[in-house]
């Protein structure tokens, strides 16, 4: 099965694992899979809508998946999935 | 609350005041204990804002994957992302907001004329919409 890192801030709602295995042949599979096991994980992953939220990204591999196919890039087992968030500011309001 | 090891504070500081007038930015790695953290690695990253960097930072995706590598492999927990204000201070602006992320804290290290003067850290929430300030220490002397 493929490897999901969970962030640190994240684990707490993931039975406090840094890395889970997941089921799956797609990203959008492993996605669904892992955010019906942790429910908790789900409202800090995907809005109200159901979609990635905002300041979400999602690597397979070193690969984002914006550029891979998005929920239908095809995963293999020794596959690792990262969560990674989008960040930017600056002081001017 | 967040506490900031002397040889990690000193490489933010000296980041923030090589980057001015431009902002800098890098994450922060350490330890988790309940609602205490410590910052024992601070991780300079580059600000790949596009136009003038004055006022803005950007962080790669790619940087902050690698950051989480990093801390995996040194058994630590990214507890944190930092960056520079110059010549302002250190409030969590409303661009700040729009583009920050709630699973960390953000630290505001303030540059006046190229010397650091103080820092704030920051805990957004999930919507972007507010960030309350978190009880920061760092090495006075």
């Amino acid at each position: 099965m493929a490897q999901v890192l969970i962030p640190t801030p994240l684990r707490q709602f993931a039975d406090k694992q840094d890395t889970v295995e997941v089921p799956g042949r797609t990203i959008g599979d492993i996605l669904a899979t892992l955010t019906s096991t942790y429910p908790e994980l789900r409202k800090n992953i995907f809005n109200d809508e159901g979609k990635l939220r905002s300041f979400v990204n999602v690597y397979l591999n070193d690969e984002d998946i914006r550029y891979i196919g998005k929920d239908a890039a095809r995963v293999l087992d020794t596959d690792i999935i990262s969560i990674v968030p989008s960040i930017a500011g600056g002081s001017l309001v | 609350m967040m506490h900031i090891e002397r040889g990690p504070w000193r490489e933010m500081v000296n980041h923030a005041q090589a980057a001015f007038p431009n902002e800098c930015c890098g994450a922060m790695l350490g330890t988790i204990d309940g609602d205490s953290k410590t910052v024992t690695v601070a991780l300079a990253l580059d600000n790949v804002s596009e136009g003038s960097q004055r006022a803005r930072y950007e962080l790669r995706p790619e940087d902050l994957l690698r950051a989480d590598k990093e801390a995996r492999a040194r058994k630590l927990d990214m507890i944190g992302i930092y960056h520079s204000h110059p010549d302002c201070d250190a409030y969590f602006s409303e661009t700040d907001l729009k583009n920050s992320c709630p699973w960390y804290s953000f630290v505001i290290l303030s540059v006046y004329d190229g010397v650091f003067n103080h820092a704030n850290s920051w805990l957004p929430n999930a919507e972007q919409t507010h960030a309350e300030k978190e009880e920061l220490t760092w090495p006075k002397s």
